[in-house]
């Protein structure tokens, strides 16, 4: 009786089905970061069949070395980005807005830094992706990671702007905490590429 | 147990613990590899 009375009075499609207890926009993230992992497991399995079968090994090749020290510089930036945000959402939890704020603005320019020295690595690197398998599969996991940090730029930008536009409080900031954990999961990818790419 | 999926500060967490154990792997590689 009490269901028919509902079902007249309710108006467009019923409502999702909950069976879960994670919540959704946490289970998205979670299925998307799963994703890709493997995304990036397909490119570190083409990097090791190539370390394992090439007759030339790995860099430095034909003279050219890859630039370690100014990668590593890279490094500590992208992870000192890490820590900024952490900072952000720590403000955003405390309801200290200039912390947000300040946090994720320096966040941003910290990432937007990363990838302008990386573009210019690729200018001056003296080396093109079709050159050798090597230099295919370094342009290849440093470029995916490279998108991976201009998606994260993308989401930072919307989270800034929200956060000096007076949104988020203590209660409710999921708009800086589910980039937060793509932007540490960026970090994380970074840190495998460059000790397994530039360093090993 | 640590999700690093579950909130920023838990992410934040499992990537330090990464710095750690990547810091350390390295030290060992380097390590064998001057021995060797």
């Amino acid at each position: 009786m009490e269901a028919a009375a509902h079902a007249e009075h309710h108006h467009g499609p019923p409502a999702a089905n909950v069976s879960s207890r994670v919540e959704a926009q946490f289970l998205g993230m979670l299925l998307f970061i799963i994703s890709e992992v493997m995304l990036f497991g397909a490119f570190f399995t083409a990097y090791f069949f190539i370390r394992v079968v090439a007759d030339s090994g790995w860099f430095p090749i034909e003279g050219v070395d890859l630039p370690k020290a100014i990668a590593g510089v890279n490094t500590a930036i992208l992870v000192s980005s890490s820590f900024t945000m952490h900072w952000a959402l720590e403000g955003a939890r405390n309801e200290n807005r200039n912390a947000l704020r300040v946090g994720l603005l320096t966040t941003a320019l910290l990432g937007l830094t990363f990838l302008t020295i990386q573009v210019n690595e690729y200018v001056h690197i003296g080396f093109a992706p079709h050159d050798h398998a090597q230099g295919t599969i370094f342009y290849g996991l440093t470029g995916l990671h490279g998108a991976h940090v201009f998606v994260g730029l993308t989401l930072l930008t919307f989270a800034t702007i929200r956060a000096f536009r007076g949104h988020y409080t203590a209660k409710e900031h999921r708009g800086v905490e589910v980039p937060g954990i793509y932007w540490h999961f960026v970090d994380v990818m970074w840190i495998v590429v460059y000790s397994s790419v530039y360093l090993l | 147990m640590l999700n690093p999926l579950r909130s920023e500060q838990e992410a934040f967490r499992f990537l330090l613990y990464v710095v750690v154990v990547v810091a350390v792997l390295l030290g060992i590689v380097f390590a064998v590899r001057a021995i060797t």
